[in-house]
């Protein structure tokens, strides 16, 4: 259970060995995001970008099981350190989930930072955050007292 | 996801969405109770607290068993596990798309990818 508990954000890092710069502009290139967001199960995604602080993007991943978009407004471009935009699809939700990307400065390369917000969870949870952690660390401590 | 799956995700989130039933819920992590002990335990009424327990019976996080005239609560942790799940597909969708910025940026999968520790 402690490998799959709850959160209410998620947080996803990984260390690329290429410039802030040239990291940052492939997540405000149409031509490159139809490559690098693509998902394995998809035969191409569509995507268009407004890449202004207002502007909108629409990643169409075309799917055997059908086109999934994905819509979202750009928040914060601050070129190459951090992008924030909204991030709308059938599985994040139609509120309007909240991506930060972070490039920061490493040995070697550039760590980019993935949080996403706004979950489902955290708006079903509403205010009351670490409700969830809560129950699962009684639960996983039950479980293991249990085992 | 399945639209049966999320409609099932649905219900837990609705049923995790109020205070005093995931209080409910932490209570029976710990050992499983009667609906008169849950009822002594929160300043709410014992119809209130049974209402709550209906809404958690409901959407399958709460089982009954009925000793008598004794109805006993335990917690059943499958629609949590299923919570945790839907979480990881977000996980696994970022950790792909990086993985594939890796390769498009650094110029194709010529390293092998990092395993991810589990």
């Amino acid at each position: 259970m402690s490998s799959t508990a709850v959160v209410d954000k998620l947080v996803v890092r990984r260390v690329i060995a290429a410039p802030a710069k040239d990291l940052f502009d492939a997540w405000l290139d149409a031509k490159a995001m139809a490559v690098w967001m693509k998902p394995g199960d998809a035969e191409r995604s569509d995507v268009t970008v407004d890449a202004r602080v207002g502007g909108r993007f629409e990643i169409v991943m075309q799917t055997q099981r059908g086109p999934i978009p994905h819509r979202g407004v750009y928040e914060i471009i601050d070129r190459p350190r951090r992008l924030v935009f909204t991030w709308n699809s059938p599985y994040a939700g139609e509120h309007g989930s909240l991506v930060t990307v972070d490039f920061l400065a490493r040995a070697g390369g550039t760590e980019v930072v993935v949080t996403h917000e706004k979950l489902p969870t955290e708006v079903a949870v509403g205010q009351h955050r670490g409700g969830w952690t809560e129950i699962l660390e009684s639960l996983e401590a039950n479980l293991a007292r249990k085992s | 996801m399945g639209e049966h799956q999320t409609r099932r995700l649905d219900a837990t989130l609705g049923a995790l969405s109020d205070p005093t039933r995931r209080a409910i819920l932490a209570r029976l992590a710990r050992s499983d109770a009667r609906v008169t002990d849950l009822a002594a335990a929160f300043p709410i009424s014992l119809n209130s607290t049974s209402k709550h327990i209906r809404a958690l019976e409901r959407a399958g996080l709460v089982r009954r068993t009925i000793h008598g005239r004794e109805h006993v609560l335990a917690l059943d942790a499958a629609p949590l596990a299923e919570v945790a799940a839907w979480t990881e597909h977000y996980r696994r969708f970022w950790e792909e798309r990086l993985a594939a910025l890796d390769a498009f940026v650094t110029g194709g999968a010529k390293r092998p990818q990092r395993r991810r520790t589990r």
